[in-house]
């Protein structure tokens, strides 16, 4: 009798476990399923920004610390008068240039509750942005020039932290590897009803300014787009064979 | 090495994308990946030529023309938007061939040698890219 009551409860436990478990995960499928889908290609919003690099929304003149001003003006001295460029060497442009406007070429989003990856079609640039995950201990990052992003739902807002950058000097916002990003990207429709991904970006580096820099990016949706292949270091693997073949045919004339 | 197989292999991968998507991207940045800083785009210069070879590539096309003008018949290098941008203005692997006679226009070198960025192509059949 006992013996059967104890196995009513452990019963009546575990029911209730499941139902407290298939409760929260249909609570968290209905939050997903509520959340807004950014999926998609989106590009320039041209008509918001007009053409060309007049879209960068970067402020032109950001409130640099002495140590940024320096480290940017030595490296300026050093490229423009060549105009050599990281993208000419086929590096990509890194956080925040990518997400502030990649070059002009548009970015491929792709959406599950646990990460969204973003591609930028130029240098075939990839952001991973791990939602509600658990953080690694900074130290356990790899610096890179998009740096570790880490996302979380506030409300239909899409907010993302983004740290472990390294420093670089070589692109508009120009920062240091102390720079910390967040970014919230709102879904809307701009003045023609066409969809639009708004993004607005804090930047805090204490190293290169004396102020947290803002700045904001429409992207407007491409119906129906594609990202193109962007094959950039491929002309120089072409010059090596071109280069192999002709010293091959050389050593078998006599 | 066959770079005409560059293009067909692009054309097929991206043969389904909608002309909606195309006619939306058709305005390409001019200097996604440069500076300026070598050309000077506040003076464009047209050049008339024949060419002797191209390859369409990012992050930027190279095209060597044979021209012939007052300094007399020389190949000149040029370079351009990338292959992505030139794609979506229309650009095909038969737009152009080794052989045709074109109009380019020209960012021409602040330091005045041969060469420049080009901004627009003009073919013998009047297509513009």
């Amino acid at each position: 009798m006992q013996s059967s009551k104890l196995s009513t409860a452990v019963a009546a436990v575990a029911a209730l476990s499941a139902l407290a478990v298939t409760m929260a995960s249909s609570t968290a499928s209905a939050a997903d399923a509520a959340r807004p889908d950014f999926s998609g290609v989106w590009t320039w919003n041209r008509d918001n920004g007009g053409p060309g690099r007049a879209d960068m929304a970067w402020p032109k003149d950001p409130p640099f610390t002495a140590e940024g001003k320096a480290k940017v003006a030595e490296y300026r001295a050093l490229v423009e008068p060549q105009g050599i460029t990281p993208g000419g060497a086929c590096v990509g442009y890194g956080m925040p240039a990518s997400m502030l406007g990649s070059g002009g070429y548009p970015m491929e989003w792709i959406q599950r509750p646990e990460q969204i990856t973003v591609i930028y079609e130029a240098h075939n640039e990839v952001r991973r942005i791990y939602i509600d995950q658990p953080r690694p201990d900074p130290k356990d990052l790899v610096p890179s020039r998009d740096g570790t992003s880490f996302g979380r739902w506030d409300g239909n807002t899409l907010v993302v932290e983004t740290i472990a950058l390294k420093e670089a000097v070589d692109q508009s916002s120009a920062h240091s590897d102390k720079a910390k990003i967040v970014e919230r990207y709102q879904m809307g429709k701009d003045d023609k009803g066409r969809k639009t991904l708004t993004a607005e970006m804090v930047l805090t580096d204490p190293v290169f300014y004396t102020k947290p820099v803002s700045a904001t990016k429409k992207w407007l949706a491409l119906e129906g787009g594609r990202l193109l292949p962007y094959e950039c270091t491929e002309p120089q693997w072409e010059d090596q064979l071109d280069k192999l073949r002709t010293e091959a045919k050389a050593a078998k004339k006599p | 090495m066959n770079r005409k197989n560059l293009l067909p292999t692009l054309a097929a991968t991206v043969a389904l994308v909608a002309p909606l998507a195309l006619a939306l991207t058709l305005v390409a940045p001019a200097f996604a990946h440069h500076s300026a800083a070598q050309f000077n785009f506040q003076t464009p210069k047209s050049i008339d030529g024949v060419i002797k070879e191209v390859r369409m590539a990012n992050p930027h096309m190279r095209l060597v023309l044979t021209v012939t003008d007052q300094k007399g018949t020389r190949d000149i290098e040029y370079e351009g938007h990338s292959l992505n941008n030139l794609y979506r203005q229309g650009w095909r692997q038969d737009s152009v061939k080794v052989g045709d006679k074109i109009t380019i226009n020209i960012a021409p070198r602040k330091d005045g040698a041969d060469g420049g960025y080009v901004v627009k192509v003009k073919t013998a059949d009047g297509k513009e890219f």
